[in-house]
């Protein structure tokens, strides 16, 4: 249950952002979340929902994109999608794979007046 | 009106996290984040490297409980520098609540801080601490499902430790299966199968360990 501790770390971001250009409201954040990311999309959305009450950013819409985990063969360069944990090249079977993304969680935006 | 944001959410943490691993290298400390279900054997594994390495290195921990200090009770029988944090329902210890107890500890006397995060296999994985390198602990009676269930503590440990091997018979435990699942996620990571009250493994893990906190 990190959510919550992730969410009072967007909701801080989200304000400043809204502070620095001077909004009065803020009606729509959105997000990126990597599928490996271990967060819980409906607990980070509660989360998110009870850390803006009382903020300007109260009631507004949580947008989550869901991003795929990618990796990067370091002996083939092949980048590919993964469905199941094994990271493995599936082009040319090397083990040197890097997590090129799936695992991030960023605020990609903010919308508000 | 939109506006352009693309910040890592978590990037109060990772700036504190920067700073603490700066701190701890300019003092040649290494950190150790410990990361395992409740009642994996972290504090049993502690006492063991305490036992073992004390005389070579000049340990200091840092427990991360969400209440009591009854971890840090059974470590207090090594005269070492030890610092609770108790996190009142947390289930993660963060880089701010590391960086917060530094001071606690005279770096210049220490060479190895491990820290015992809160028993958890899912969150503690999100929150860089500033460690050198990360260390999960996972215990025979748990099943040999952990990694396929929780990859990405797996996937980032540098270490793994698979503990109470001395329940292997007792349990329908496969070793095969959970060598198989955790080498799918991470091919190259040592594990070490130990049991830190029988002592099988130890003494090939405190090898690899001592040579790792080697500066």
């Amino acid at each position: 249950m990190h959510e919550l501790g992730i969410a009072e770390n967007l909701v801080s971001i989200v304000l400043e952002v809204a502070g620095n250009e001077k909004l009065t409201k803020v009606t729509k954040v959105n997000v990126s979340i990597g599928e490996m990311s271990q967060v819980v999309p409906d607990l980070l959305e509660t989360a998110f929902q009870v850390t803006v009450a009382g903020t300007i950013a109260e009631n507004a819409e949580l947008e989550m994109e869901i991003v795929p985990v990618k990796l990067k063969c370091m002996d083939c360069d092949a980048e590919f999608e993964i469905h199941e944990n094994i990271f493995v090249c599936e082009n040319c079977g090397s083990q040197q794979v890097e997590i090129i993304s799936g695992t991030e969680m960023f605020v990609k935006s903010i919308e508000g007046e | 009106m939109e506006i352009k944001v693309m910040k890592n959410i978590l990037d109060r943490n990772q700036n504190k996290a920067n700073e603490v691993r700066k701190i701890l290298k300019e003092k040649n400390v290494k950190m150790i984040n410990l990361i395992s279900s409740p009642g994996a054997g972290k504090t049993t594994l502690l006492e063991r490297i305490c036992e073992r390495l004390s005389g070579e290195f000049r340990v200091g921990v840092i427990e991360g409980d969400v209440t009591t200090d009854r971890d840090a009770q059974r470590l207090k029988r090594f005269e070492i520098p030890i610092v609770v944090i108790n996190t009142e329902g947390g289930c993660h210890l963060d880089s701010h609540s590391i960086y917060k107890v530094l001071d606690c500890f005279n770096l210049d006397n220490l060479d190895v801080l491990f820290v015992e995060n809160v028993g958890n296999l899912v969150c503690p994985t999100a929150f860089d601490l500033g460690e050198s390198f990360r260390l999960a602990v996972v215990s025979v009676p748990e099943g040999d499902d952990k990694p396929a269930k929780y990859p990405m503590l797996f996937r980032q440990a540098n270490v793994v430790v698979l503990n109470k091997t001395d329940l292997l018979h007792h349990t329908n435990f496969s070793l095969k299966n959970f060598t198989y699942d955790l080498r799918k996620i991470n091919p190259s990571v040592p594990l070490f199968r130990i049991s830190c009250t029988e002592g099988d493994g130890l003494e090939e893990f405190m090898n690899w360990l001592s040579k790792h906190l080697k500066p």
